[in-house]
């Protein structure tokens, strides 16, 4: 057990006219720090491909993690897979990057684009060894994790980009191992980095991708807590251990609501300072208060990070509007989405009475379902997440 | 002269960015920056009548409409 994240994120574009993808990113956790991630790429597009991929990538990822090894696999999908009647082979690439106890990182790769890895900022070559299983050339590689280490996989489309049109061979894996070089110093998350990978892919193909093409990038960091306040307790007299429970956590705070940040402020012994700052966005403004990192209104804030946190999840679409602006909701969902790993939600039941009104979008009931959607957003992000209610 | 507007969730909704809005355009427009500070604030616990603003810890209550009349008869009148 050390204390370092995987952070995992993916993202697909389809073929031009297809509805669904031919490529399939499946993540299976073994336990709290090992993980198994295969990407699978299916013959052809469309339909098949994508039942092709979705096999392939299922009975991976359950074998793998049940310990099964790698010949096994393969024999069983060769077995397995529906022949295609045009070309008379079943047939999917697959890559797969599993993550053993947060140290060691085993790569196996079957036909797609070799894995890029990222260590120290560069792209850096690693050993692979050559097996033959069944007459498929299979290349498998351990690495021993670091900080800061970056892995992409991909599926072919994603070299494929541009071929003949833009590029004569397309843009090559060292170029694009180029351009995440030059990402890596802003930070960005797994979801984000395979998000820009895969945008410029569709610009490079003109905006008719030729073929499926999908990144996935698996980023290793230091674990950051962050810890988020919402709302007074029940009982007022609570008040106190709440506080105190709140501030003796580890890493960033965050503190959510108007009361919440008066009560906040008095245990600190510090003035809410409120500013009059309103941007573009109709959030209301953040205060400061000396010792707490983030001071935000409550519902209204939260509510616009759920609705980030689900296109986070989804297309991701809306991430420049939360990744430069300085609202309070922007601000906590960069902290929640990109710093933390480790989230403690402090969540009181107070009632405000004069919330209590049909007529407000802020009563009682969905305060309580904010909390929850959000953190099952969080946890699908791979986030741990913990909620204690007051 | 301290004016302070509350921004906390109810307030909003009834439109307390309008209120800040239309009072830096005034106390601006009027040159009164040197003599009225606007500062923000949370919850004053009045959150059932419209948003809540104080002039020198004396509560008012405002809406968007009401903004110009208020500024007349609480802020310049009483500098």
């Amino acid at each position: 057990m050390n204390d370092l994240y995987a952070d995992i994120g993916y993202k697909s574009v389809n073929h031009y006219g297809e509805q669904l993808c031919g490529d399939h990113v499946d993540i299976v956790e073994q336990n709290e720090n090992s993980v198994v991630v295969v990407l699978a790429d299916g013959l052809g597009s469309g339909v098949k491909a994508s039942i092709l991929s979705t096999l392939t990538s299922k009975i991976i990822s359950t074998m793998i993690s049940a310990g099964l090894p790698i010949e096994e696999c393969v024999s069983t999908i060769a077995e397995t897979l529906p022949v295609c009647s045009v070309r008379g082979v079943a047939y999917s690439t697959f890559t797969i990057i599993r993550l053993i106890n947060n140290q060691t990182a085993e790569i196996i790769q079957y036909d797609n684009p070799h894995v890029i890895f990222i260590r120290d900022g560069e792209s850096t070559a690693y050993p692979k060894t050559e097996m033959n299983i069944d007459g498929k050339k299979i290349y498998r590689s351990l690495i021993k994790l670091r900080e800061n280490d970056i892995f992409i996989a991909m599926s072919d489309g994603c070299p494929h980009a541009g071929v003949g049109n833009l590029y004569n061979f397309g843009w090559k894996v060292e170029d694009i191992a180029s351009f995440v070089e030059g990402l890596v110093p802003v930070g960005f998350t797994a979801k984000n980095l395979s998000t820009l990978i895969v945008d410029e892919c569709e610009k490079l193909y003109g905006y008719q991708p030729g073929d499926d093409a999908t990144a996935c990038v698996v980023k290793i960091r230091k674990r950051q807590p962050v810890n988020m306040l919402f709302g007074p307790p029940a009982n007022r007299d609570d008040c106190d251990r709440m506080m105190s429970l709140f501030f003796s956590k580890a890493g960033k705070h965050i503190v959510c609501g108007g009361t919440t940040a008066t009560i906040a402020g008095k245990w600190l012994g510090k003035p809410v300072i409120a500013s009059l700052k309103f941007e573009r966005s109709n959030i209301p403004p953040t205060a400061k208060i000396e010792g707490v990192d983030l001071v935000t209104e409550g519902v209204i804030t939260v509510s616009k990070v759920l609705e980030y946190a689900i296109d986070y999840l989804n297309q991701n679409r809306l991430y420049e509007e939360w990744f430069f602006q300085e609202n309070g909701s922007a601000q906590i969902s960069r902290m929640l989405f990109e710093e933390a790993t480790d989230i403690n939600f402090y969540v009181g039941r107070a009632v405000n009475p004069a919330h209590q009104n049909p007529n407000l979008p802020i009563n009682f009931n969905i305060k309580m379902n904010l909390v929850q959607e959000l953190s099952e957003c969080l946890r699908k992000m791979g986030k741990k997440i913990k909620v204690i209610y007051f | 002269m301290k004016v302070t507007i509350c921004i906390g969730s109810s307030c909003h909704i009834k439109g307390s960015r309008s209120v800040v809005e239309q009072l830096q355009e005034l106390v601006a427009s009027n040159n009164l920056g040197d003599n009225v500070e606007l500062s923000g604030t949370f919850c004053l616990g009045k959150c059932q009548q419209s948003v809540c603003v104080t002039v020198d810890e004396k509560f008012f209550s405002v809406s968007p409409e009401t903004v110009k009349q208020f500024f007349e008869s609480e802020i310049v009148a009483k500098l």
